[in-house]
C-alpha cells in the first residue's frame, strides 16, 4: 500500500516537474454588491458561482480557478473602477466579472483593453455596456430586451395609455426608451414618464401624478433593491390597484425575495423577465439542489445567481480554450456563439454583440401551495438585445 | 489646541530646522516608503491622497476655525465635475486642470463659506448640510453636466509636463498626487501659523473677544473658507484626473460624513491629526474590505467606537501623550 502511494506521489513530482503550467491559478476578480442595501445581489453572486464550482469542481484541466469578491457597495463608479484596477494590477487577475450597477460597469470598461482582461457582466443591463470594450460579454439581460416584450403584452391586453416610470440613470432610460418605442408603434400612447432618482424612498407623490394623468396601466423598471418594495406598496396602498390602473414591469420589480413582503395584494401583478426561480425545467431543478448545497436559502434566490452561474460557464469556457495563458482575443472568440440550456431555459451568445440571447417570460404574481411566485404565462422565444440587435 | 500650537512653535527653536522642511523630510519619506513597500497599490494611494486633501480643508474650517460642517464634499464633488468637464471639453493638461479646480473650489468655498458662517452651532450645521444637499440633488438633476446617477466618464487627462502619462498601474498618478500633497501641505503649515490662520483659531476659541480685540470675524472666516476650498477643489481634481470618473458618491452626504470621522479620528486642528487620521481610516477601511467583502462595515464601526473611547481627542494627541509620557518615564529613570 506505502510503495503503491509512493509511486503515485513520485508519479506525481514529476509530472508536475515536467509541465509549468501544472498547478497554476487562474485568478477570477468578482465585483459585486457585497454589503448594504444591495447586499442580496451580491451574495447571489457568491452562490451562483459556488453552485457552478459545486457540480463542475474548482479545476480547468490542470489550471485551479480562484474567485476573489470586492465589494462595490452602491452605484459609485469611481470606487468600482479602483476596485478593478486593483484586482488586475495587484491580485493579478485574468478575468472579471460581476458588476450590479450599470455606471459601475461603464466605469470599469476602460481599463480592459490596457490590460488585456475580459469582462463578463453579470447584472449591469444598459445595452451600451457591451459597445465599451470587445472585451465584455454579458450573460445577464438588457432592459430593451425584457422591456419590448413587454409593451407588446400592454398592447395586447388592451392597455391604450401607460404611464412609465424608471428610476432616472442609464438602464431606466432604457426602458423608458424601448416601452415608449414600442408602445407606440403598437398604437398605444404614453400619458406621462417619470424618471425618479435612483435613491427615491417615497413614492407616493408619484402614484399621485400617474393617477392625475389618466393611465390605464403603469410601466415601470427600478433596480430590483429595496426601493422596488416601496415602489409596488405605494402602488396599492395610494389605490391604484383597487381602481383598477395595472401594474406592468420588468422583473427586477417583483424579485421572488421581495415577494413575501408584497404579500397577498400583490396577486396579479404581471412581469416581463428571463429568469423566474420556479421555472419548471430539469436544468432548473439542478441549479436549485446546487444553490441549496453552497447555502442559499430558497428565498434568497434572484437572477443574479442565474447570471453568475451561467458567467461562471463562460469564465471555465475561456480557461478551457486558452489553457490559462492571458490571450483575451482567444477566450472572447471561444464563448461567441456558444449556447447553451441554462436554468432559465436555452440561451447562446449573440457573437455580434456579445449579449446573451434568451427566452423572455410574461409572468404573474400567483400564489401555489401557500407560496407566492412569479407564474410564467407566455414564452417570447430567442429574444435578442433589441436595443442593439440590427436585424 | 493651544499648548500644542507652543509647543510646535517652540521645537525648531530648539533644532533650528524649519517645520516646512521637516514636514517635506517626513512625507517625501512616506511617499517613498508607499512607493517602494506598496508597488501594486498605488491606485489606492492616490485615491488615498485626495481625500486627504478633503480632510485637510476640513480642518481649516472644522478644526481650525470651529465651524462645523456636514457639507464639505460639495466643495469636492463641484470642483471634480468641473475638471471632468473641462477635460472632456478637450483641456486636457493636468496641471491645467488642477489650478481649474482649484479655482472652482475657491468659488465654491468662497459662496458657501459666506452663507454657513453668517450662522453659528447648530443652525450652522443643519444649513452646511443643506448645502451638501442642493449640490447632491443639482448634480443628480443635471445630467448633462454631471452625468447623473450614470456618473462623468472617460475622463483621460494628458501627459504630466507632456512626458509621464497616467497608467493602469497608477505610478504617474502616485508621484503627481504627492508632489500636489507636499505642496499644499507646506503652504497649509505656513497659513495656519500666519496672524491670519492664528486670528482663525483665536476666533474658534472665542468669538466674541476675537472680535473685542478688533477682529472682523465674518470675512476672516468667509476667506478662510475661501482657502480650504481650494485645497478641497485639489483634492477634488486629483480624483477626477486619477480615475478618470466622477460619480455622484463625490458630492455626497456620506462622503462629508466620512471627511469628519476622518479628521476626528486623527485628531481636530491639527494639520498632521487630518493627514494621520485620513491615512489611517483608508488604510483600515482598505484591508478590512478586501479581507471580509461582506462585512466590512461590523469592523469599520468597531474601529470608530474604540477610537472614541480610547482616544476621544484623536489619534494624533494620544501619540502626542504617549511618546511625551515615555520621553519622561526615560528621563526620570536617568
Amino acid at each position: 500500500m506505502s510503495v503503491k502511494l509512493g509511486l503515485i506521489g513520485a508519479v506525481a513530482i514529476a509530472a508536475a516537474s515536467m509541465s509549468p503550467a501544472q498547478g497554476d491559478t487562474i485568478k477570477v476578480g468578482i465585483i459585486g454588491t457585497m454589503s448594504g442595501p444591495y447586499a442580496l445581489f451580491g451574495q447571489n453572486f457568491k452562490y451562483g458561482i459556488g453552485a457552478w464550482v459545486a457540480e463542475h469542481g474548482s479545476k480547468v484541466g490542470d489550471h485551479q480557478v480562484e474567485f476573489i469578491y470586492r465589494d462595490e457597495e452602491s452605484p459609485n463608479p469611481a470606487k468600482s473602477k479602483a476596485l478593478a484596477q486593483e484586482l488586475i494590477v495587484k491580485d493579478k487577475v485574468q478575468y472579471l466579472a460581476g458588476l450590479y450597477f450599470t455606471p459601475d460597469a461603464m466605469a470599469v470598461a476602460p481599463l480592459l483593453e490596457e490590460a488585456k482582461v475580459p469582462m463578463v457582466v453579470m447584472n449591469a443591463a444598459t445595452s451600451a455596456i457591451v459597445e465599451k470594450s470587445p472585451y465584455i460579454v454579458r450573460t445577464s439581460f438588457t432592459m430593451w430586451q425584457n422591456t419590448v416584450p413587454a409593451a407588446k403584452v400592454a398592447r395586447a391586453g388592451g392597455a391604450r395609455k401607460v404611464a412609465i416610470a424608471v428610476s432616472d440613470y442609464g438602464p431606466g432610460i432604457d426602458a423608458e426608451t424601448a416601452f415608449k418605442k414600442t408602445f407606440e408603434a403598437e398604437g398605444g400612447s404614453v400619458a406621462e414618464a417619470i424618471r425618479m432618482p435612483l435613491n427615491t424612498t417615497d413614492f407616493s407623490p408619484i402614484m399621485q401624478r400617474i393617477k392625475d394623468s389618466g393611465a390605464d396601466m403603469i410601466f415601470t423598471f427600478l433596480p430590483a433593491g429595496p426601493p422596488t418594495l416601496g415602489f409596488v406598496k405605494a402602488y396599492i396602498d395610494n389605490g391604484l390597484k383597487a381602481s383598477g390602473v395595472k401594474l406592468l414591469s420588468t422583473g427586477d420589480v417583483v424579485t421572488e425575495p421581495d415577494l413575501p413582503n408584497i404579500g397577498d395584494s400583490g396577486l396579479g401583478i404581471l412581469s416581463t423577465y428571463h429568469y423566474a426561480v420556479s421555472h419548471d425545467s430539469p436544468e432548473n431543478k439542478a441549479f436549485l439542489a446546487d444553490m441549496a448545497k453552497v447555502g442559499a436559502k430558497p428565498d434568497e434566490i434572484t437572477m443574479a445567481s442565474v447570471a453568475a452561474y451561467d458567467g461562471a460557464r463562460l469564465i471555465y469556457k475561456m480557461i478551457e480554450a486558452t489553457n490559462g495563458q492571458k490571450d483575451p482575443e482567444k477566450a472572447l472568440a471561444a464563448v461567441k456563439g456558444m449556447n447553451w440550456v441554462s436554468p432559465r431555459g436555452p440561451v447562446s451568445i449573440d457573437p455580434a454583440t456579445r449579449h446573451i440571447r434568451q427566452n423572455v417570460y410574461l409572468r404573474e404574481v400567483a400564489k401555489q401551495d401557500g407560496k407566492l411566485l412569479n407564474k410564467e404565462l407566455q414564452t417570447f422565444d430567442a429574444q435578442p438585445d433589441w436595443g442593439l440587435a440590427k436585424d | 489646541m493651544t499648548d500644542r500650537t507652543l509647543a510646535e512653535d517652540a521645537i525648531p527653536a530648539r533644532i533650528a530646522i524649519p517645520v516646512e522642511l521637516r514636514a517635506v523630510a517626513i512625507m517625501l519619506t512616506l511617499a517613498a516608503f508607499g512607493y517602494v513597500l506598496f508597488p501594486d497599490d498605488l491606485a489606492f494611494l492616490t485615491r488615498l491622497i485626495s481625500i486627504a486633501l478633503l480632510v485637510l480643508s476640513l480642518d481649516l474650517v472644522t478644526g481650525y476655525s470651529g465651524v462645523a460642517t456636514l457639507g464639505h464634499s460639495a466643495i469636492f464633488g463641484v470642483s471634480a465635475y468641473a475638471v471632468g468637464n473641462l477635460c472632456l471639453a478637450g483641456q486636457s493638461d493636468p496641471l491645467l486642470l488642477l489650478v481649474a479646480g482649484a479655482l472652482a473650489g475657491a468659488l465654491m468655498g468662497l459662496a458657501s463659506g459666506a452663507l454657513i458662517t453668517r450662522f453659528k452651532g447648530l443652525p450652522q450645521l443643519v444649513l452646511s448640510i443643506a448645502v451638501g444637499q442642493l449640490v447632491a440633488a443639482l448634480a443628480n438633476k443635471l445630467s448633462g453636466l454631471t452625468g447623473g446617477s450614470d456618473g462623468l466618464s472617460g475622463i483621460s487627462p494628458g501627459r504630466v509636463f507632456g512626458i509621464y502619462a497616467f497608467d493602469i498601474y497608477g505610478r504617474t498618478g502616485y508621484v503627481f498626487s504627492v508632489a500636489v500633497l507636499i505642496v499644499v501641505f507646506v503652504v497649509l503649515l505656513r497659513i495656519v501659523r500666519s496672524p491670519f490662520g492664528l486670528l482663525c483659531r483665536a476666533i474658534k476659541d472665542d468669538s466674541l473677544r476675537a472680535r473685542m480685540i478688533g477682529a472682523r470675524v465674518y470675512p476672516r472666516l468667509v476667506l478662510m473658507y475661501g482657502v480650504s476650498g481650494v485645497v478641497a477643489g485639489i483634492g477634488g481634481s486629483l480624483a477626477a484626473i486619477n480615475t478618470g470618473v466622477v460619480g455622484l458618491d463625490s458630492v455626497s452626504f456620506e462622503r462629508s460624513a466620512e471627511a469628519l470621522v476622518m479628521l476626528v479620528l486623527g485628531g481636530a486642528g491639527s494639520l498632521w491629526g487630518a493627514l494621520i487620521g485620513s491615512i489611517v481610516f483608508q488604510v483600515f477601511e482598505h484591508y478590512v474590505s478586501a479581507a471580509n467583502p461582506f462585512h466590512w462595515m461590523t469592523m469599520v464601526g468597531a474601529l470608530l467606537i474604540a477610537v472614541v473611547l480610547f482616544a476621544p481627542k484623536g489619534l494624533l494627541p494620544l501619540a502626542i501623550s504617549l511618546t511625551g509620557r515615555v520621553a519622561s518615564a526615560l528621563r526620570s529613570r536617568a
